[in-house]
């Protein structure tokens, strides 16, 4: 199973959940997939998805997933601290670990030799930390978002590999605003 | 702690609903008042840059978020300061404790604060430079400011106004 097949699988669980998506392929293979307002592409800042959803998710009373990469949140390793001290329970961090920077090249990444996700999320004090194959995500996704008293970190192991793809064709205050009007706080838009 | 407590009320009545620091001793008596205030949400974090993308995402949930940090916190968040808060037009309070302005006792903190103006200048970033208690009256319509156009905007505290707190 490849990123876009896995993404596609997801449909049936993340349709009507808050998801701030990864920057590059991630996002536009979701968008391809399914472009909903109920979600968040990246357009930059390379390693912020997991914070974008956290800050999202101290914020409102409704789930929000956060879908990450490997070498996404390699950028950003000081995340897993943060989640595992603050992360209420509505917030799942799912990290599509496929040992390589998709958006670059495939070129490998460190979960590709001895770095594991896994235990730097446990020994940053996450608890609920799930590591599976593609095929066993989704269950577990569902199992995260049905709890409403722990949060979740899911790391989804899958194959490398891409689909022909384009970039996002819509500016980011649309994006925003959109996703902010979704959310039901807005009342200007 | 008069200082302190002048500038946290200002920000509140300026909107600001959530906090964020990168712990510095100049920052610290607000830190303090922050921690047991039950009206906000206030949370330490590790990195300046990571902190950028959890206000960005309390800005989605309707906050107007403030990012404490030393001046230093702005070299390490420049990208996701571009990519991100000003892509999408999100208001985020920066409050700098300006680290090697005159006072400062680290002879070494005078290299960022030599180019921190020039950094968020190139960045378009409105300042409010403080210097004594009359300009923290400026605050509350500065962090207005960041809500109407939609952008950063950044207070910095001189080394000499916190630390005579
Ligand atoms: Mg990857």
């Amino acid at each position: 199973m490849n990123r876009f097949e896995l993404l596609n699988l997801l449909q049936e669980t993340i349709q009507q959940e808050f998801v701030v998506c990864n920057i590059g392929l991630p996002s536009q293979e979701l968008y391809k997939i399914n472009d909903r307002s109920n979600y968040f592409y990246m357009l930059g800042s390379m390693g912020l998805a997991s914070s974008i959803g956290l800050g999202l998710s101290l914020t409102i009373n409704k789930n929000v997933i956060s879908i990450d990469g490997d070498g996404s949140v390699l950028m950003n390793m000081n995340t897993f601290a943060t989640i595992g001290n603050r992360a209420p329970a509505n917030y799942t961090l799912l990290i599509i670990d496929n040992g390589s920077y998709g958006s670059t090249g495939d070129q490998k990444t460190f979960t590709n030799e001895r770095t594991s996700l896994k235990d730097i999320a446990a020994g940053s004090g996450c608890e609920n930390v799930i590591e599976c194959s593609g095929e066993e995500t989704n269950i577990n996704l569902k199992k995260a978002l049905a709890d409403k008293d722990n949060s979740y970190v899911i790391i989804s192991k899958i194959n490398s590999g891409n689909v022909p793809i384009k970039p996002i064709p819509l500016n980011a205050v649309t994006i925003r605003d959109r996703f902010r009007k979704k959310i039901g706080l807005v009342s200007y838009l | 702690m008069k200082i302190s407590k002048k500038i946290i009320t200002n920000l509140k009545s300026g909107g600001v609903d959530f906090f964020l620091s990168v712990p510095c001793k100049l920052l610290a008596n607000m830190i303090t008042i922050l921690e047991n205030d039950k009206d906000i949400y206030y949370s330490t974090i590790p990195r300046e840059e990571e902190g950028m993308g959890i206000c960005a995402g309390a800005y989605l949930g309707n906050k107007l978020p403030c990012i404490m940090m030393q001046n230093t916190g702005i070299g390490n968040s420049v990208n996701s300061i571009v990519s991100l808060l000003q892509l999408y037009q999100m208001p985020v309070v920066f409050l700098i404790s300006y680290r090697g302005t005159p006072g400062e006792p680290v002879g070494a903190q005078g290299g960022m604060a030599s180019v921190t103006e020039d950094i968020l200048k190139t960045l378009r970033i409105p300042m409010l430079n403080c210097n004594n208690e009359e300009d923290l009256d400026k605050i509350s319509t500065f962090t207005n400011h960041a809500k109407v156009i939609e952008s950063p905007v950044a207070v910095m505290l001189n080394f000499n106004l916190m630390n005579n707190d």
